[in-house]
């Protein structure tokens, strides 16, 4: 739905600008001018004197298209950089999984009570549930459950304390997109035969194992001894997107297989805070549902919301206590693109400022040089030149200046938008300054849209002073000196 | 010999800060084709106006005025620039050449506005009119780069490029030197035997005397309107 949203904005209005534009010079040229077959010449002729009048005052004319250039370069630069910087955004929640349904159980408020006498509590979702889910059939390609336990890992005398115990399916790798630096994630056989394997993420292997080569050696957990079977890579955490989702790091966790986790650890999970103890029996922590589906085709991302509903309504009508909690990474990445195509246009907008104070600059150069020039305008009026000429050529020569204006503006603001990363890159090299990378992404739309915009500033700021040019009385004009 | 311009009670008023100001007060006045016309008088007498309304430039107050058989007076402004463009050819006092242009390009600006496609040919033509007034080895050169002599001739190749049925000279050797003015009033003089009609507002008595007819005003009207053809003739030999 909104996929094509935030693209049709820009076209829709350069369409509209360019599409103005043709029709008020069309009309220009051909009222009155069809029959005497020299319009194109008539054209080619006007913009040629354009050029050779403006080149004899040089600084001027380019001090006059300063303002223009200035504005079409900060259009481009603004808006590819909005763009670099959302996609680098949006690319965040798509690493999410953008096709996934991530349904967690969450502890129901009024619980908190009896979970702190000491009794077991019993909420979230159940086997059962999942097994409900398997009614989508082929339109989910993979339910992956998981429990977490939070609880210390142990190799030797060296202890990873925040670390975060998941026991879940070899097809969390794929669902979570984990990539492997040393050996294998978890398989189907691992579960089935109720290995006491683990993977440990990157930062939980480099606090446990420094020195060591983790594959191969056995973690301590509660009780138990797991066997390091992989490690993964290193990863960026996702950003918290706001909603139920908090920021995910999975460097500190440790995976082990989820049949495993119920045989040796029990179904009831005990954690210790603060002093107290609280024991909860969750039998799945978090599930998560990928949908077989295309996230960039919008039927692809009605597949997506409709599982999602239907996961709503099954879980609606199985739990009496709403002690789930449904997330669609889906819905934000569509409120980001919203949000995207909004800062994008705020930034355009703040950028045409400087566009219409450039068309200012050229109408006030413009107006002066009609004054300059009088004598000459009297001048072609009496060797036949119509108002319409004189309109012609003066309003010519304002589009003129904006579009080559307008042109060099695109010229250095696309060299800025390649320029300006690569050169912050370097100095971030050199230490001079700090901060994350500039990520720019050209926004071919906006070099049309800005380089059509000034073309139109320069119709419409060059049509007043053209008017008084054309109104000036021949002999009047023609006594000036 | 057809009469090429004829205006008939053609009344011409200023108003300035609330002052009606009579400066043609019902000229009666018939131009024949072929013709040399001097326009003489003193400042105020009304001959530049009467120019400008012959130019097409100044619209009349009341009256007619013909140009060929034509009444220009009810004219708008777009016809009235195509009666100039086609028509009419305009020697100025002050050369009124476009700076930025070439002697060529200058010469070439009346076509321009006749809506006529501009290709070698007409540039041929151009280059042979800047010969024809002598300045063949000039053709690139801007008018700050010529003398007065030399613009006001550009100027004349100018006035003639559309062909023109009248040509008008506002003062045309006003700015110039005697000797110079002997120069450019003996081309004028060419181009009027060779057929071309020219009517020009002088103030110079000696200037005067190359014109065919001369026709005095005072305060907007007739004074004098005499043919002085037979000292033309006289002067022929000089």
């Amino acid at each position: 739905m909104s996929a094509s949203q935030p693209g049709l904005n820009p076209y829709l209005l350069g369409g509209l600008g360019a599409g103005a534009l043709v029709v008020l010079l069309g009309w220009l040229f051909l009222s009155g001018r069809i029959g005497h077959g020299g319009t194109s010449a008539k054209l080619r002729r006007s913009v040629s004197l354009a050029v050779k009048s403006l080149w004899l005052h040089k600084l001027r004319s380019f001090l006059s298209v300063l303002g223009i250039i200035i504005g079409t370069c900060s259009v481009i630069a603004l808006m590819s950089f909005g763009e670099g910087s959302m996609q680098d955004a949006l690319e965040d929640i798509k690493r999410q999984g953008a096709t996934n349904i991530i349904v967690r159980s969450v502890k129901p408020p009024d619980d908190s009570a009896t979970a702190s006498r000491g009794f077991v509590t019993t909420y979230g979702l159940t086997r059962d549930d999942i097994g409900q889910f398997d009614a989508f059939g082929a339109s989910v390609s993979r339910v992956v459950p998981m429990r977490v336990f939070p609880t210390e890992v142990r190799y030797l005398e060296r202890i990873l304390s925040n670390g975060r115990v998941i026991a879940t399916t070899p097809d969390y790798q794929q669902v979570n997109k984990l990539e492997l630096s040393r050996g294998r994630f978890l398989v189907e056989a691992d579960d089935t035969e109720l290995d006491n394997y683990c993977v440990l993420g990157a930062e939980a292997a480099d606090k446990l194992f420094p020195y060591e080569d983790p594959i191969g050696q056995s973690v301590g957990m509660r009780s138990h001894f797991f066997r390091v079977i992989g490690v993964i890579k290193d990863r960026m955490p996702t950003g918290g997107t706001g909603g139920s989702q908090a920021a995910e790091n999975f460097n500190r966790d440790i995976y082990i297989p989820i049949s495993t986790s119920r045989r040796r650890f029990g179904e009831v999970i005990f954690t210790r805070t603060s002093g107290s103890r609280s024991a909860e029996k969750v039998d799945v922590s978090q599930v998560t549902l990928t949908v077989d589906a295309q996230v960039d085709t919008p039927e692809g991302r009605a597949t997506v919301k409709a599982v999602g509903d239907e996961v709503k309504a099954i879980l609606e009508k199985r739990h009496a206590r709403k002690d789930y909690d449904i997330t669609v990474p889906l819905d934000k990445l569509e409120e980001a693109e919203r949000a995207q195509a909004r800062f994008t246009a705020l930034m355009a907008m703040i950028a045409s400022i400087s566009l219409v104070v450039g068309g200012i600059g050229i109408m006030n150069i413009m107006l002066a040089t009609v004054t300059e020039r009088t004598r000459e305008i009297g001048i072609r009026r009496a060797l036949g030149a119509k108002r319409k000429d004189i309109i012609l050529q003066f309003l010519v020569e304002a589009v003129v200046q904006t579009t080559i204006g307008g042109l060099c503006g695109a010229v250095i603001g696309v060299t800025a938008v390649y320029a300006i990363p690569g050169a912050w890159d370097v100095l971030r090299g050199w230490e001079w300054v700090s901060g994350p990378a500039l990520p720019a992404k050209l926004h071919v739309t906006s070099i049309f849209l800005s380089v059509c915009v000034s073309v139109l500033v320069g119709v419409c700021f060059g049509l007043y002073p053209a008017w008084r040019a054309a109104k000036l009385d021949p002999i009047e004009a023609l006594r000036h000196v | 010999m057809p009469a090429i311009v004829r205006i008939v009670d053609l009344v011409k008023n200023y108003y300035l800060g609330g002052q009606t100001v009579h400066v043609l007060q019902g000229l009666n006045l018939s131009f024949d084709e072929g013709d040399f016309v001097a326009l003489m008088g003193p400042s105020g007498s009304g001959k530049s106006t009467l120019l400008n309304v012959l130019g097409c430039l100044d619209r009349l107050t009341s009256g007619q005025y013909f140009l060929g058989d034509v009444d220009v007076s009810e004219m708008s402004d777009d016809q009235l620039s195509e009666v100039r463009s086609t028509y009419l050819g305009f020697i100025f006092q002050s050369y009124n050449l476009l700076p930025q242009y070439t002697v060529v390009e200058n010469v070439e600006l009346p076509l321009l506005y006749q809506g006529i496609k501009l290709d070698e040919a007409t540039k041929s033509r151009c280059v042979a009119l800047a010969e024809l007034v002598g300045l063949g080895d000039r053709l690139d050169h801007r008018p700050l780069q010529l003398s007065g002599g030399q613009q006001q001739r550009v100027a004349i190749a100018r006035s003639l490029v559309n062909d023109p049925h009248l040509i008008l000279g506002d003062e045309p050797t006003g700015n110039l030197d005697t000797k110079t003015s002997v120069e450019i009033m003996q081309m004028l003089r060419e181009l009027n035997r060779s057929g071309k009609t020219i009517i020009m507002v002088t103030h110079e008595n000696d200037i005067a005397e190359w014109a065919r007819r001369v026709v005095r005003l005072r305060d907007g009207r007739v004074e004098s309107d005499v043919r002085n053809d037979t000292r033309t003739i006289a002067e022929m030999g000089r």
